[in-house]
């Protein structure tokens, strides 16, 4: 890190000359290595460390990002596991003095290199005066840059804790300002409470959000509703002038200070996760450290985290919908309220199963509606199947309903041609907020559908438009055009959150494929040419988690939105396409069945045949693939066929030789050998002798002796 | 989900005509596109569709009453016939339209009914039985009587049309409002639900076709 610091200023400065010992040399303690040493400095750490990371290990000279992710580990020496979400953290502590030893860390900017600190850092140093050496060290580094002075104090932290303060932080350093954020996010919790509860006891509909919203808060709200009663109910009227104006504004304030602190916590969570990025982007921080400005840039910088963008996407939402609200005056702040107190409730129902949630906004959306509809009629809310008994409440609210006789929740006065148009606002506003946690929950196997269904759209890749009976001709310009445009609608309604806009892509698609068919067919299309046109689309299109978003619409939809309407119609079609993808065969498809098991298999592709007929404008490198995929197939063929031949081969072989052995089987069969009786005038002569046995014996020579 | 009962959506304004689903089905080239697009098209207030037509919305009026029709056209062809069941979710009435002149797409419409009665409690849709191409008669394959027997013993509403020569056809729409209308007054909003009510009414009045 030493390095890093070094090469960056050496870079900076005009004649490039400066070594980077030269450069620290002034602000080092004499037992922290100079920056020639950093690459030896590493020896100092205990060993199983380095073993531990032996793809940190490399030559200093590797660069700056080198050294940086060389020091990433070291970080451990300092920082206790739990220390709020502190970079490597979760890599164990080693030998750490404790929270002190945290705080120093912390103390230095995130923008400050963190190998700043050197890495030979003795216990027995203690490691905050190490880190207020390596502060001041960045900090002269940098004045020294830019040429300005800055005076010690006004580098301490604002508490006068005596530690150094970042202008990042407001000028606190780390711990100090920790805590004043913690402050102030209780405060604003406290606010919040505060706000709701005022809201809450403020409303003739407060009997509503007993009936409903009790099941999760009744511990906090009875309490209140016992101290403060009816006496000080007349007083909290006089609050609702104001409160008018509070939930306006309170919600952008709210949305300004979630954004400074979603930055911080989208910043630890960067460095868990992505370190090696995370260590780049300090590296390239640390030149403007402590200049607003970076901190302005980096806050418009596009940001990888999904929260971050949740973030202001509610937030103009949030604003919308409060503009929107805004020309129903009262009603608009009732309608406000109620649909507050919903999202409130539905945080609380996150562990419930994506089925109850479906079904509590739906009941939302019809209570709403019903109370729109029904103006100044009381209408009850019940919600059923939640878990908590109420039975103990009644009482109580009985008696509170006593106390507001005369101001009984009642419909929401609105204008009947704008009941749709708040219903569709208030679906965008409380489905942009609940997105996250309810499409696609982990709960459920919309995922693992997902991929099925994406599995098999690419198994079906080789289905063309002829097999579908599809009455597009994509030869024609326009035709294919909108092909590509109902293509790119079905794709693009991944991107949409809120189930309408979702909608409203599948309804696009469906006018673009009904433009394709009838300039292909010059009649308008109907039902039998729409679906297959459809599949077809969806096919080549193979949209992005199909099956969540489909059963994110059927959960959060309104559901007479889904069951009439034209987007309801076009919807039907596209659940139609899907399940018929799903359960497509050879039959469907006009095909043979092997036909089929070949065409899925990849075997071969019903497309080669056509290879000849291929516009001239194919991709080239297409085209080559295909004279490929055919000179392939011919060599098979080639192949196939010599095999055939070199087994007839083979088997002509065995049947000449079972010929020939069948043939001199044969011919031995036809001349069987016959072993002749033995000469008879031969055998006569034996048997004659033994007849002849009384014949005198042999003569036997004798001997004399004389 | 399916709480088809007839009723508006959830925030239809009172003064506005309720919205009824009618689904159209039947094998494929029976003319279901071309019954609805003969009965829209003939019609000056409406609004045709731009580009497709699968998808219309009707205002019927009846008297003093009045309604809105949305009509929704099917893929006949036999190889969606799994997937069409999803064409009836919150359907008020369904169209099963048959070919005089091909008895297999008179079965065909039989078992429409059965998908139909699998889906919903006797009684919740309007269904009515539609023999079309009567100007086609001389290669007649089913005969009046036998649609009408079918339809009267599965108490449905019956009528022959040809929606070439544009006869009968929006007669056949305005019975199926006019029943729509029937029962949601004998029913109400309140008992929408229950399906009993829908069940004592009796037999469904026969449309008779009055040329043959």
């Amino acid at each position: 890190m030493v390095v890093v610091t070094g090469r960056e200023l050496d870079s900076r400065r005009p004649d490039g000359a400066m070594s980077s010992s030269d450069a620290e040399d002034d602000f080092l303690e004499p037992a922290t290595p100079t920056a020639t040493q950093a690459g030896h400095a590493l020896p100092l750490m205990p060993q199983e460390r380095r073993t531990e990371f032996p793809a940190f290990r490399g030559p200093a000279s590797l660069g700056a990002s080198a050294g940086c992710v060389q020091r990433g580990p070291v970080l451990c020496h300092w920082t206790p596991p739990g220390t709020a979400g502190e970079h490597a953290a979760a890599e164990g502590r080693e030998g750490a003095p404790g929270v002190s030893g945290t705080h120093a860390l912390l103390q230095r900017p995130f923008g400050a290199d963190c190998g700043d600190r050197p890495a030979a850092c003795s216990t027995a140093e203690g490691p905050i005066c190490e880190a207020v050496v390596c502060y001041r060290r960045k900090m002269s580094l940098k004045s020294e840059r830019r040429g300005i002075h800055v005076d010690q104090s006004e580098l301490l932290c604002k508490k006068g804790c005596g530690y150094y303060g970042n202008p990042a932080w407001q000028g606190f350093c780390s711990k100090c300002w920790r805590e004043e954020y913690h402050k102030a996010r209780q405060k604003q919790i406290q606010e919040d409470w505060e706000l709701a509860e005022r809201i809450l006891h403020l409303e003739r509909g407060f009997v509503f959000f007993f009936s409903t919203q009790s099941t999760y808060i009744v511990g906090d709200y009875i309490y209140i509703y016992i101290c403060l009663g009816a006496p000080c109910f007349s007083h909290l009227y006089k609050l609702q002038r104001e409160e008018e104006e509070a939930f306006a504004s309170s919600q952008s304030n709210q949305g300004a200070q979630s954004l400074t602190f979603s930055k911080f916590e989208e910043k630890k969570t960067n460095e868990k996760t992505r370190k090696v990025t995370t260590v780049k982007k300090f590296f390239s921080a640390s030149s403007r450290v402590g200049s607003k400005k970076a901190e302005i840039q980096e806050a418009k910088a596009p940001s990888p985290s999904i929260n971050r963008q949740t973030s202001i996407e509610t937030d103009r939402v949030s604003k919308e919908f409060i503009e929107f609200l805004k020309t129903f005056h009262k009603t608009g702040q009732e309608i406000y309220k109620q649909t507050k107190l919903f999202l409130e409730g539905m945080h609380y129902k996150r562990d419930l199963s994506i089925e109850e949630q479906s079904e509590c906004t739906q009941d939302f959306y019809q209570n709403v509606a019903e109370r729109m509809q029904t103006r100044g009629k009381a209408v009850p809310y019940h919600r059923p199947g939640l878990g908590l008994n109420l039975t103990a409440l009644v009482p109580m609210a009985s008696a509170v309903t006593t106390v507001l006789e005369g101001t009984k929740p009642g419909g929401i006065s609105v204008p009947p041609e704008k009941v749709e148009k708040i219903m569709d606002q208030i679906e965008k506003y409380i489905m942009t907020r609940l997105y996250k946690y309810v499409f696609c929950p982990e709960t459920t196997d919309d995922e693992k559908k997902d991929l099925a269904i994406q599995k098999r759209i690419r198994a079906l890749h080789w289905v063309t438009p002829q097999m579908l009976c599809v009455p597009v001709n994509e030869e024609i310009p326009e035709v294919s055009d909108m092909v590509v445009k109902a293509i790119t609608d079905i794709i693009e309604m991944d991107s949409k959150r809120v189930p309408r806009d979702k909608l409203a892509c599948i309804t696009k698609c469906s006018k673009h494929i009904f433009n394709a068919i009838k300039i292909t067919k010059n009649e308008p299309a109907s039902a039998d040419d729409f679906l297959p046109t459809l599949i077809y689309i969806v096919l080549k299109g193979n949209p992005p988690r199909l099956q969540s978003n489909i059963q994110y619409i059927t959960r959060f939809c309104n559901p007479s939105r889904l069951m009439t309407g034209e987007d309801g119609y076009y919807f039907t079609n596209l659940c139609c396409a899907v399940a018929f993808i799903e359960k497509l065969d050879a039959q469907s498809l006009n095909l043979s069945q092997e036909d089929f098991d070949r065409y899925m298999s990849g075997q071969t592709s019903p497309r080669k045949q056509e290879s000849e007929s291929w516009s001239p404008d194919a991709c080239l490198g297409v085209k080559q693939m295909y004279k490929n995929l055919d000179l392939l197939s011919q060599l098979n063929e080639r192949q196939e066929r010599i095999m055939s031949e070199a087994k007839k081969l083979e088997k002509d072989l065995i049947d000449w030789t079972d010929g020939i052995a069948k043939e001199v089987q044969d011919i031995v069969e036809k001349y069987p050998l016959e072993i002749k009786p033995p000469n008879q005038p031969l055998a006569a002569i034996d048997s004659e002798n033994v007849e002849n046995d009384k014949l005198p014996p042999p003569l036997q020579p004798q001997v004399y002796a004389g | 989900m399916a709480e088809a009962q007839g009723s508006p959506g959830p925030w239809a304004a009172p003064d506005q005509p309720c919205v009824f689903k009618l689904v159209l089905l039947g094998s494929g080239s029976v003319g279901k596109s071309s019954l609805a697009l003969r009965y829209v098209k003939d019609d000056f207030r409406s609004i045709l569709p731009t580009v497709g037509c699968a998808f219309f919305t009707k205002v019927v009026e009846l008297g003093v009453s009045s309604l809105k029709l949305e009509i929704w056209d099917t893929a006949g062809q036999e190889k969606y016939h799994s997937v069409c069941h999803l064409y009836f979710r919150g359907a008020n009435a369904a169209l099963l339209v048959y070919d005089i002149t091909r008895k297999d797409s008179f079965h065909k419409a039989q078992q429409w009914l059965q998908d139909l009665e699998k889906e919903f409690p006797p009684g919740e849709v309007v269904v009515m039985l539609v023999g079309n191409k009567t100007d086609l008669s001389e290669e007649r394959e089913v005969t009046f009587e036998e649609g009408q027997e079918f339809a009267e013993s599965k108490r449905l509403l019956f009528m022959e049309t040809s929606a070439k020569l544009n006869h009968q056809v929006s007669e056949v729409f305005s019975a199926v409002a006019r029943e729509l209308l029937r029962r949601r007054k004998r029913e109400g909003p309140a008992q929408a639900r229950d399906a009993a009510v829908a069940l004592s009414g009796g037999p469904m009045r026969q449309v008779r076709c009055c040329t043959h």
